[in-house]
């Protein structure tokens, strides 16, 4: 991400001065971060302990598609038919989970807006049915309020770029329909080769409105653009490190390293494929993250209900605690892991909205269209 | 004190709820949403029916505008989306003069507050795609009716200007309209076969309305509502908002156009053709044949009629500014609406009766359809039924 003061098209607003907008209000960290945990203690009571405080925001869930094949199911009681429910969020004490919303495969932008459209109905109408346990969010802000009323806050993103149909109006309409984070993967404008100009006026028109971009699975060059161009953090919703393992989503040091000095945030997905089969190779993952990343660029990605095997003892939601205590035997300090488990995701979400506050200022909303743009 | 006077008064107390104007359509068709080439803050009569000015001069205190896409493109809803969204930046762009409204409460509040209520509907069944998940998706986002279907039939209702299909609601049509009533979303009847709104309006169990529809029994026009339809609406309680289309309300105007379209099909042209050729065969037509004038009368003769089926009651206004070439002479643009109301003061209404057909009908039916849908919700889910589900 450029710095928001930063700003990469100064032509575009003549005769007004810039007036830089502190990164300090932007950021708001922990200064003074008080310990909840007793570093005596076994590292699972410390690990429930940082929990409490600081809970899991879980990047990455296919809670809704996985419920479309269930004729009957209840969230709230506890559903073994599949890896969340109220039951287990709350043992693993998940704080907050974003839903992906997923596309038929067959749907190569034919249909793909109108089946988003299904899917987030579907997703607001699972939320509305188990309001005793969910609660749906749209900003920080909710993510706080839901977590203040003790509910688990639902983020809903990812969508596949197709669900935007090539246009900037229905990106604004499916944020207004609370859609937060899209993946730019499976466009015509943002490819193998990078971003099409058209990409790049997606990407500032995400910004504009305060969606977030998801880059696991985007190529290499659109990664590249994407940091360059966003003015938002972005994230990557399911990317472990390549160095560790090699998996097409997984991210090679030297762009862990790019993601941490753009503030990205890169959240390792809990499944054998990408991060490996135990316990221990998932925290190797994150060790790694946080070190070439850095601790602010680190996240967790459960990606429960998405079909894929999870290593042992991850088998489901109620056992994020086992992570992090794993972390926490490692040595860990407390302040890393309360950024990993809840704090770099509200950081992402909030400088989101401050970069969309302070774009709307500057920009209307773009009338480009992709035959404009890449013709 | 003229009639014109009085009608500006009395539209200052109790102002126009139009049911439906094309300004969204206009811009997507004329400046691909560039809205500073279209500032309807300042003077387009050049251009369009409708800016803020004159929807003042005109005394219009809440517009239905209409999100309408054409129904022959494969995909019609991310059409829609940027056509909601158009009408989302308009009121962004202009939050002095519109004010966004979702309830009858909410245009009560703006017209206290002397803005301009801004609702949407969405013109065509083709804009859900055939899914109820799509459907909640615009209401949603802000879209409060729902025409059933536009000029062509969808799968499950059927259109007034196409061959009869399904023969008026299908299940699912049916399904429809009860889900539309579990949201709170009207069911807009203009547009629709009589068999489908029959249909409806069996199956409804909250009011309806036309949007912009008249008296059929004033111009025979499949178009416009038929007397029993019109007989229906005291019992369901809904309002038929009178349009002004030249070629619905005239019946020289109806005639005028059966003729040019004979003639352009005579010449080997589809009726619609607007090639060079075409059109200069059109013109060679109405050269020859001056198009039938409409006047306010006209207008004025259709709510005379439904009046006196329907009920004083049941009566709105839907001009359908920005959706038609053509308008009746002194109604021809947004800021004439006074000239109809002194044409009725002059025919005798009182003002009681025109605040109903101003304001007061259309806002009550809004609110009626919210209170079906909170006691509707109290006891029925989402309806998960598909189109595959209860037409095979």
């Amino acid at each position: 991400m450029a710095d928001l003061q930063d700003d990469l098209h100064p032509a575009a607003e003549v005769g007004r001065i810039d007036e830089p907008y502190p990164r300090e209000a932007v950021i708001v960290t922990p200064e003074t971060y008080e310990p909840v945990s007793d570093p005596d203690a076994e590292p699972l009571t410390r690990a429930h302990a940082v929990l409490a405080a600081h809970p899991v925001a879980d990047g990455y869930s296919g809670l809704p598609w996985a419920l479309r094949r269930l004729p009957w199911y209840d969230l709230d009681l506890g559903e073994s038919a599949v890896d969340a429910d109220v039951p287990r969020l709350r043992k693993g004490q998940v704080g907050a989970v974003f839903w992906s919303l997923h596309l038929p495969e067959a749907d190569d932008g034919g249909r793909a807006v109108g089946a988003t459209l299904e899917q987030l109905d579907l997703a607001k109408a699972v939320v509305a049915a188990h309001d005793e346990g969910l609660r749906p969010a749209r900003s920080a802000g909710e993510v706080a309020d839901a977590r203040n009323c003790g509910r688990v806050a639902v983020l809903f993103g990812p969508a596949g770029a197709a669900a935007l149909g090539d246009s900037l109006g229905v990106l604004r309409s499916l944020h207004t329909l609370g859609l937060r984070v899209l993946t730019l993967t499976g466009a015509s404008w943002a490819g193998a080769a990078g971003l099409t100009r058209f990409g790049e006026e997606v990407v500032r028109e995400m910004n504009r409105v305060g969606m977030i971009a998801n880059l696991s699975y985007a190529s290499a060059p659109v990664i590249r653009r994407v940091l360059a161009v966003s003015k938002a953090p972005v994230l990557f919703s399911r990317s472990a490190a390549r160095a560790l393992r090699p998996h097409p989503a997984n991210l090679p040091d030297e762009l862990l390293a790019d993601v941490g000095r753009a503030k990205g945030l890169c959240m390792v997905p809990l499944t054998a494929e990408q991060s490996g089969p135990t316990v221990r190779d998932v925290a190797d993952h994150l060790d790694h993250v946080r070190t070439v990343a850095g601790p602010e660029c680190v996240g967790l990605s459960g990606t429960y209900d998405t079909g894929g095997a999870h290593p042992q003892e991850l088998a489901d939601t109620s056992c994020y605690p086992r992570l992090i205590a794993e972390l926490l035997g490692r040595g860990w300090d407390e302040t890393e892991v309360a950024l990993l488990t809840w704090g770099n995701v509200q950081r992402v979400l909030r400088e989101a909205h401050f970069t969309a506050h302070v774009a709307q200022q500057r920009r209307p909303p773009s009338t480009a269209t992709i035959e404009d743009l890449d013709g | 004190m003229t009639s014109l006077d009085q009608a500006r008064e009395l539209l200052r107390e109790f102002p126009v709820v139009d049911g439906h104007n094309d300004l969204p359509w206009a811009l997507r068709e004329q400046v691909r949403y560039d809205l500073g080439a279209r500032d309807i803050a300042g003077d387009q009569s050049a251009h369009l029916h409708t800016d803020l000015p004159r929807l003042r001069a005109g005394g219009v205190g809440a517009q239905f505008w209409s999100v309408y896409v054409r129904a022959d493109q494969p995909d019609p809803v991310p059409a829609t989306l940027e056509q909601i969204d158009c009408v989302r930046q308009l009121l962004a762009r202009h939050p002095r003069e519109l004010a966004p409204a979702l309830t009858a409460a909410d245009m009560e509040a703006a017209r206290g507050q002397g803005r301009i209520a801004s609702l949407m509907g969405a013109e065509g069944g083709h804009s859900i795609a055939d899914s109820l998940g799509t459907l909640r998706g615009l209401y949603d986002l802000g879209v409060r009716y729902l025409t059933l279907t536009h000029n062509f039939n969808v799968a499950w209702a059927d259109s007034a200007t196409d061959e009869p299909g399904v023969g008026g609601l299908s299940a699912f049509g049916r399904e429809v309209v009860r889900e539309m009533n579990r949201l709170g979303m009207l069911v807009d009847l203009s547009h629709v076969a009589a068999t489908t709104m029959r249909d409806a309006l069996d199956a409804t169990s909250a009011p309806v309305i036309f949007s912009h529809s008249s008296a059929r029994a004033v111009c025979d026009h499949p178009r416009n509502i038929p007397d029993d339809v019109l007989e229906r609406l005291p019992a369901n309680g809904g309002v038929a908002m009178v349009t002004f289309v030249p070629k619905f309300v005239l019946q020289a105007a109806v005639d005028w156009t059966a003729a040019a379209d004979e003639n352009m099909r005579a010449h080997g042209l589809h009726h619609l053709d607007t090639t060079a050729e075409g059109m200069r065969i059109h013109r060679a037509f109405e050269e020859a044949h001056p198009r039938p004038v409409a006047t306010v009368s006209t207008v004025a003769d259709h709510l005379d009629h439904m009046r006196e089926v329907a009920g004083i009651d049941h009566l709105g206004i839907g001009g359908d500014y920005d959706g038609t070439a053509f308008t009746p002479d002194g109604l021809n643009d947004v800021s004439t609406y006074p000239n109809l109301i002194a044409e009725l003061l002059d025919r005798g209404w009182s003002k009681a009766d025109l605040a109903k057909l101003t304001w007061k009908n259309a806002v009550r039916v809004l609110g009626a359809a919210e209170d079906v849908a909170r006691h509707l919700q109290e006891t029925r889910a989402p309806s998960n039924a598909t189109l595959a589900s209860l037409d095979t």
